[in-house]
């Protein structure tokens, strides 16, 4: 009989370690959101003067959990007029590509539940899918609200695909792979992607906060003008059930930053013990979510005008010019990245410094027209 | 019992194109017919898996399911449509429509249980990112810019026809 990992036939390990992988995803997406809800509330809180929850649990701690007790005791609630089938889908097929999207994420050396080699391309082609269910919950819900929210999450989501993807590809150019292992393992110490390519992955975190819907991208949820979007007809566990996919996505944006431009799970001592990269690997992804929540409570939501002109008219320009000059960089310098870490700050430092500047002016233009009209 | 695996999920994948094929066509309604579309979508990406040919399988779900059905739901959402359900399909054309299917699916059939027992086309493991590339950006790589080129112009036309004079 062969024997495989802990003395365990393969043919019983195999479906065993995919359960296991299930199981740990599954806890690892609803303890996360249950903790990333408890920073949301704290952090918007200190940011915005006031204490935040409080009284149930030490510092607050339990009020998450309350919530969820609650939702999970909701009556499951439907209008008689919408559309039974797509309506009861929708959530789950929000819900199950952000959750295949863990296969690909390596936390440690030799934790990853597969190392596919397009697995940079799987996690876009999942990120992709969320549109489907979105648009499916707006038009199910036979609500105009949430019609409204369905479709702007569809023109959202795909537009900055574009700019995310062409991100993405800058550093799959310098790296030379789509393996996110591959990507971790081609920055050991302090030879993270970011210091060679900022500017790509500030477009990507500006497109990765509107591929998951958060401030200041929330239009698609926007409770000032639409109730809540494509939310609005869902309630209970089917409504908590679209959070917990938004939580998750956030969570797997942060991942794919962490691991294509902050070195993954490398840290101190990860050498000695690998089990040491899961740690190191969660401080990082949760210091971008940390970001993500820290814009939320800071920026104010965009119009969906200035949404698409700043994707369409700045990011997808800005985006295919840092492609072009990165890969012109590399062919003739084939075997250092100094040009391209040059040029691409050098883009940054234009981007950062010029896009007020010409925003003022076309503020100012607006005003002047507006002054000769009235 | 791991040899069963694979054929086990090529008859999934294909209970789930035929059956989604078959709905698309039979739907009373233009939406459940675009959204069982999608679901064939992902089936054929499934099969392209089985294949070994992950990347093309990305693509097709990327730019089919991702973002094509997306754009025909939208089409649909913004297409007046008749208070009750219609099945214009199966009232004048059933005849003419079997005349024609049957024929190809004997064809389908024959050439199905005759060729493809090549055993060099299938068994095209081991990854086709490498493949792909070289054959679009090396060995196609005029004809790939001319068709893009192409497309271009054809969308450029699109939105010249379809923009208004209002402004």
């Amino acid at each position: 009989m062969p024997v495989g990992p802990f003395g365990i036939d393969p043919a019983i390990w195999a479906p065993l370690r995919l359960v296991i992988a299930v199981l740990l995803v599954v806890g690892l997406v609803f303890n996360g959101a249950l903790a990333q809800i408890y920073l949301e509330r704290k952090i918007q809180a200190v940011i915005q003067d006031r204490l935040g929850p409080l009284h149930t649990g030490p510092w607050g701690l339990l009020q998450t959990f309350a919530d969820a007790i609650k939702l999970l005791g909701k009556e499951d609630i439907r209008a008689r007029l919408t559309d039974k089938w797509f309506f009861l889908a929708a959530p789950s097929i929000v819900f199950s590509p952000m959750l295949a999207s863990y296969v690909v994420i390596p936390f440690a050396p030799g934790i990853v539940g597969a190392d596919l080699n397009v697995g940079l391309l799987y996690l876009t082609t999942l990120g992709s899918m969320t549109v489907l269910g979105i648009v499916i919950a707006g038009w199910a819900s036979n609500n105009k609200y949430s019609l409204i929210g369905g479709l702007r999450s569809a023109g959202q989501l795909i537009s900055y695909e574009v700019p995310q993807i062409v991100s993405l590809v800058t550093v799959v150019l310098v790296v030379g792979t789509l393996s996110m292992v591959g990507i971790a393992e081609s920055q050991p110490g302090w030879q993270l992607n970011f210091l060679v390519l900022p500017l790509a992955f500030v477009t990507y975190f500006i497109a990765g906060l509107a591929e998951t819907n958060r401030a200041p991208f929330d239009l698609p949820e926007a409770e000032s003008e639409l109730v809540a979007g494509f939310l609005t007809e869902y309630s209970g566990m089917r409504w908590a059930i679209f959070f917990l996919a938004e939580y998750g996505e956030v969570t797997v944006v942060s991942s794919i930053v962490t691991t294509l431009w902050f070195g993954a799970w490398h840290g101190p001592f990860v050498e000695v013990f690998p089990l040491l990269g899961v740690l190191w690997f969660t401080l990082k992804t949760y210091f971008f979510v940390l970001v993500f929540m820290w814009i939320r409570a800071t920026l104010p939501r965009l119009r969906i005008d200035q949404l698409m002109s700043l994707c369409w008219k700045v990011l997808i320009p800005l985006t295919l010019t840092n492609l072009v000059v990165t890969a012109t960089l590399l062919l003739v310098f084939p075997n250092t990245v100094l040009p391209v870490a040059i040029a691409n700050w050098i883009l940054l430092a234009a981007f950062v410094l010029v896009l007020p500047y010409v925003q003022r002016r076309r503020l100012v233009a607006l005003r002047e027209r507006l002054r000769t009209a009235a | 019992m791991l040899d069963l695996i694979e054929p086990a999920l090529f008859a999934i994948l294909t209970i789930g194109i035929v059956s989604a094929g078959v709905g698309v066509v039979l739907a009373n309604r233009i939406t459940t017919s675009a959204l069982l579309m999608a679901f064939t979508f992902l089936n054929i990406a499934g099969m392209f898996v089985l294949l070994g040919a992950e990347t093309v399988a990305m693509f097709q779900v990327l730019i089919y399911v991702g973002a094509i059905t997306v754009l025909i739901l939208y089409g649909v959402m913004f297409t007046p449509q008749s208070a009750r359900p219609y099945g214009l399909f199966f009232q004048t054309q059933k005849y003419w429509a079997a005349l024609f299917v049957v024929p190809i699916a004997i064809f389908v059939a024959f050439v199905g249980s005759v060729g493809f027992h090549d055993s060099a086309t299938v068994g095209a493991k081991g990854g086709d990112l490498m493949p792909l590339a070289t054959s679009v950006f090396r060995d196609f790589a005029f004809p790939f810019e001319v068709a893009s080129v192409l497309l271009l112009a054809a969308m450029v036309g699109a939105i010249v026809l379809v923009k208004r004079d209002e402004d």
